[in-house]
Formats: C-alpha cells, sequence, structure tokens
C-alpha cells in the first residue's frame, strides 16, 4: 500500500532495529514498507521478547535442573513415567475439550439469536454475556458453590419434583458448569463480530434461488463464520486447560488438573524445577493441539470465499 | 447495521408474504423457541452473580442462598476493612493501564502483520497465536523467576507489564480480524480519489476496527481487573490485586463480606459499563456500526 508507506516514512527507523527476530528476511522491493512494518510491530515483538519468551526460555532451562542446579532429565521422567501424572494431563485436556464444546453448543445459538435483535436488545444481551466477567472468579466460583450444592436451588428444584438431586459438586460437571459459565463471552464475542461481518444480502440471495433455510444456515452462515468459532475455541480452550481457580474450588480434591500441580509443586513444595516441567508439558501438549485445530479449519473459514 | 437487521428479519418472517399462514407460525414458533433458548442462556450467566448479590444481605454469619432476613451491616462491615479499597485501586489502577497499552500495542501491531512485509512477521505472527496456549499458571511462575533474575522487585508496573502479556496477543487478534474483513479496494478507492495516507487511515481503516479496539480494550480491563493466576505470582503481602485479596481471605474465613465486595465490584462494573455506553455505545463493542 503505497499511501500507508508515507504516514511513519521520514521518521527515522531506530538503528538497534528494536527485539532480533529469527526468520529469514524477505526480498525488499520498498524499503518504506519494510521499515513501517518493524517501527509498527517493535513495542508488541518487544513485550513479547522479554516477557514472554524469556521468562519462558528460563522456566525449560530450570526445568532441566535438580534443585541444586544441577542438569537432570529427572523432571521429565518422573511425570511421563508416572500414570498417575498421565491421567492428569488426560483429564485437563478432557476438561477443556468439553468446555469448549459447551460453549459452542451454548453460545453459537445464542450469537445467532443476537445477531436478529435490534441493536438496544443486544446491548442489554451483551451486557448479560458480559456479566460473569464482571464478578471476581473466586466470588463467581463460590457462587456456583451455593448454587450446586447439596442444600442449593437446584437439589431444591429436583427435590421438589421428588427425584433425587444429583451430585453436582467436586466432580467433572461441576468444573465444567463452572468453565462455561467464564468462557462463554470469549466464545461468543468473536462469533458475533464473524457473524456481522457476513454480507446480509447473501441469505436472501439463496433463498431466490431456491435454498431452504437451514441449506442457507449450513452452506452460508456456518461456513462464513468460522473464523469466529476458531477464534473463540482457541481461545476458550486455551483459557480452560491452563484456568486454576474455578477447578479448583469447583472441583475440590477429588478433580486434579495441571495447573493445581503447576501450583502446589510451586508454592507448597517449592519444587521449582518440577513444577517448570509439569508447565512445560502442558505448553507443548496445548500447543502442538492448538496448532493442529487452527490447521484444521483454517483454509477453510471465509475470507477466501470472497476472493 | 439497523437496515440489514431490518431486512434480515423481513426474510425470516417476511418470506412468509406470498406463503400460507402456516410457514408464519412456524417463522413465530421459531422465533418464541429462540426467546426462551435466550432467557435459558441468560439465567444461566447471571445466576452466579444473582447468587452473591442476594448472599450479601443475609442476616447469617454464613453464605446462604436464598438469604435469610436482610441486613446491610456485611457493607458496614467492608468500612473496618481498607484493605479492600486499597487492593480495589491498585487493581483497577492496573488493569486500566493494560487496557491502554495493549490496545495501542494490538493496534500497531495488527496493521504490521497485515499489511507490511518485514523479516520475521510470519513468526511474530504465529507467536501471537501460540500466546494463548500458554497456561497462564505457567507464564506466572516463569516471570517470577525472570524477575528475580532481573532484580526487579514488585510493583504494580511489573504487574501490568506481566499482564502485558495476557493481553495484548487478544488485541492483536482482535485488530486482525477486523482488518481480514475490511475491504482493501475501499482504502484504495480513498487514496485513488486522493485523500492522503492520515485521512484514509481516519476514515477508512479505523473506522473498520474501531468495534475490535474498544472490544479489545474491554477485553483486556476484564482481563487484568480478573487474574488472579498472574498476580498470584507477581504480587506480595503488601502489595495485593483484589481478587488475591479476596482469594486469601477465602482460605480462612468465607463470610459474606466477600458476598458484599463481589457486589460492590459488579455495581462499579455496572457504572463503568453505563460510562462506556454513554461514551461509545456498548453495541460498537460489536462491531454494530451503522454503515456497513
Amino acid at each position: 500500500m503505497a499511501t500507508t508507506a508515507r504516514v511513519a516514512d521520514g521518521t527515522a527507523l531506530r538503528s538497534d532495529g528494536s527485539a532480533p527476530t529469527p526468520g529469514v528476511p524477505e526480498p525488499v522491493r520498498k524499503r518504506g514498507p519494510w521499515r513501517t512494518g518493524l517501527l509498527l510491530a517493535s513495542p508488541a515483538i518487544a513485550v513479547l521478547a522479554l516477557l514472554f519468551i524469556a521468562p519462558l526460555f528460563m522456566l525449560v532451562y530450570n526445568s532441566f535442573r535438580t534443585q541444586a542446579g544441577d542438569p537432570t532429565l529427572h523432571n521429565y521422567t518422573r511425570f511421563l513415567g508416572d500414570s498417575f501424572y498421565r491421567d492428569v494431563l488426560w483429564h485437563t485436556l478432557w476438561i477443556g475439550a468439553l468446555t469448549t464444546l459447551g460453549c459452542l453448543v451454548v453460545g453459537y445459538p445464542f450469537a445467532v439469536y443476537l445477531r436478529g435483535r435490534s441493536p438496544r436488545a443486544r446491548n442489554y444481551l451483551s451486557l448479560v454475556l458480559l456479566s460473569p466477567l464482571l464478578i471476581s472468579m473466586v466470588t463467581r466460583a463460590y457462587g456456583w458453590l451455593v448454587l450446586l450444592g447439596p442444600k442449593g436451588p437446584i437439589a431444591d428444584g429436583f427435590h421438589a419434583l421428588g427425584l433425587d438431586a444429583p451430585k453436582m459438586l467436586y466432580n467433572d460437571t461441576a468444573v465444567v458448569v463452572g468453565m462455561v459459565h467464564v468462557m462463554l463471552a470469549y466464545m461468543v464475542l468473536p462469533l458475533m463480530g464473524s457473524l456481522d461481518r457476513i454480507d446480509p444480502a447473501l441469505t436472501p440471495a439463496a433463498k431466490g434461488l431456491g435454498a431452504s433455510g437451514w441449506t442457507c444456515f449450513w452452506r452460508i452462515t456456518v461456513p462464513l463464520s468460522l473464523p469466529g468459532m476458531l477464534a473463540g475455541s482457541l481461545i476458550v480452550f486455551s483459557l480452560t486447560v491452563s484456568s486454576f481457580v474455578t477447578p479448583a474450588i469447583l472441583g475440590g480434591p477429588t478433580v486434579k488438573l495441571m495447573p493445581y500441580f503447576v501450583y502446589t509443586e510451586a508454592t507448597s513444595n517449592l519444587n521449582w524445577p518440577y513444577a517448570a516441567a509439569i508447565g512445560f508439558v502442558l505448553i507443548v501438549v496445548t500447543t502442538i493441539l492448538t496448532a493442529v485445530y487452527a490447521r484444521l479449519l483454517r483454509g477453510r473459514g471465509g475470507k477466501e470465499v470472497f476472493a | 447495521m439497523t437496515t440489514a437487521t431490518e431486512s434480515e428479519r423481513s426474510t425470516a418472517t417476511g418470506k412468509a408474504a406470498g406463503k400460507p399462514i402456516a410457514a408464519a407460525a412456524g417463522g413465530r414458533a421459531r422465533r418464541l423457541l429462540g426467546a426462551a433458548f435466550a432467557a435459558l442462556v441468560g439465567l444461566f450467566l447471571l445466576a452466579p452473580v444473582l447468587v452473591t448479590i442476594a448472599s450479601s444481605l443475609t442476616t447469617t454469619s454464613y453464605v446462604t442462598f436464598p438469604p435469610k432476613g436482610l441486613t446491610l451491616h456485611w457493607y458496614a462491615e467492608l468500612l473496618n476493612r481498607p484493605e479492600f479499597l486499597d487492593s480495589f485501586l491498585l487493581s483497577i489502577g492496573v488493569a486500566a493501564g493494560a487496557a491502554v497499552v495493549s490496545t495501542a500495542l494490538g493496534l500497531a501491531a495488527g496493521l504490521a502483520i497485515h499489511r507490511y512485509p518485514f523479516p520475521g512477521k510470519s513468526v511474530l505472527d504465529r507467536l501471537f497465536s501460540s500466546a494463548f496456549a500458554v497456561p497462564t499458571i505457567v507464564l506466572g511462575i516463569g516471570l517470577l523467576q525472570w524477575y528475580a533474575q532481573l532484580g526487579m522487585a514488585s510493583s504494580p508496573l511489573t504487574l501490568l507489564l506481566a499482564h502485558l502479556v495476557l493481553t495484548v496477543p487478544y488485541t492483536v487478534r482482535l485488530v486482525l480480524a477486523g482488518l481480514a474483513g475490511l475491504d482493501r479496494s475501499a482504502e484504495l478507492a480513498a487514496a485513488g480519489l486522493g485523500a492522503k495516507a492520515p485521512r484514509v487511515f481516519w476514515h477508512v481503516t479505523l473506522p473498520a476496527v474501531r468495534g475490535p479496539l474498544i472490544a479489545g480494550a474491554f477485553f483486556a480491563l476484564i482481563t487484568s481487573f480478573d487474574d488472579l493466576t498472574i498476580a498470584l505470582f507477581v504480587v506480595t503481602t503488601d502489595m495485593q490485586t483484589l481478587p488475591v485479596r479476596i482469594f486469601n481471605y477465602l482460605q480462612y474465613n468465607y463470610d459474606p463480606t466477600v458476598t458484599a465486595v463481589g457486589t460492590v465490584m459488579v455495581l462499579f462494573a455496572a457504572v463503568a459499563v453505563v460510562i462506556i455506553e454513554r461514551v461509545v455505545g456498548v453495541a460498537h463493542l460489536f462491531g454494530a456500526d451503522p454503515e456497513q
């Protein structure tokens, strides 16, 4: 874009060129855009380098050390060689997947419903959607504790119907309910953004060509909202598997997930290298999973449709 | 946007214009079903908040729902605890800072990634995506060790910087999503008609990402304000954010003081939302631009 090249041009590029980024320099056609891009990106690059990459390198380094600081593989062999810890890992991913699915199932129809409302109704419903985020996560979790408890209103409802209330606390159900509640906004917001960008003329056009309502939904709305689904799912999954507070409070002593062990190894047992190793295993696994997921969905997104 | 929804709704129902009444009835049934579903989702979302507010009014010394009796005793109790106010001010200050900084960084980086060739661009893009995949709790430990290594003492600034790692990837993502939906030909047309670059940016590019930017700022504010996981590792005993303060308080007692704090936070958030509504309109959060 030749015009925007002029925006930041003329300002001299700082010779230190900000944080070095790996990667092969592309052949430079025009020097202007090249500089502008680097200049614009430099603050974000600095944040990433100093507050994200560096701490993680440090963590990985520590995970291959004993507490005394000698090189060792013991932290990893201990984790991967123990079926207890392996189960903890699977269970964490399972809860993440369930929560993501729950958010999609609840969130997608909700986003579609919002799309057809007047701006005013959307405002109110959006406030309701954001309301869980306006309350401290600790307090929120305790709210669920009261709600799902054996003397809570939900159990009372079961009793009123003459039924035995199922156990709803200190198990996976409680954790997933609590997590979906927190994460729903993170799923619905990107979805709404995606749905809003769909050309409103498409559906009538398809209908004019004889498509049914369902066909329009599956062939137009769903494919074009894939970018939103992708963004929402990635956010929800990643946040869920790294959540510590909600699972700790609602899952109780029986539902033990990875972040809990990272926390206790670091704070109670003061075994920093082992905490780092557990954390690193979680990072590697979630990175692989989200990358695969993104690869599967990308390319089917709506961006190319109009190209 | 209104026109869009109007035309949409007219197609949803108005499809029945030339059709038998049964189809119109079907449309109405579907709308009722949608409304019922939305109401259920709303109840699900609000329930814990309502329970928290109601519980703060109970006369019992423990949290219960429905509350027994009504009293403001627990709010009076708050006045004897200035540490909650200190924590609140710390939290809101850090959150506001994180929102402003990450919005600016996100816009700049989003534009850079979207339209400029520069070395390491794809790496940068991938790094932003992978930042999501890094568990917060792991970041917390890493940052703690890293700060210790650098000899940086805990301060609101170190906390704000730590929160940027959580928030900047969001704002970049949102800006990129907004730019992806922007038709470049509009910019080229504006430039072709003689608009200078800043003018194109201000009148064409910026409106396209206004929604994502406000949404991003809001996300950042919430994420920072509500963060407990990172804060647990970065704070000290004499510098506790509100979530940390509540969390620590709950370790030893769970009296309705905490639900009173929670309620005050909800009220504060409600005020903030009203202000945002007055200034920009919450609808803009969701990109409900009048012209598209």
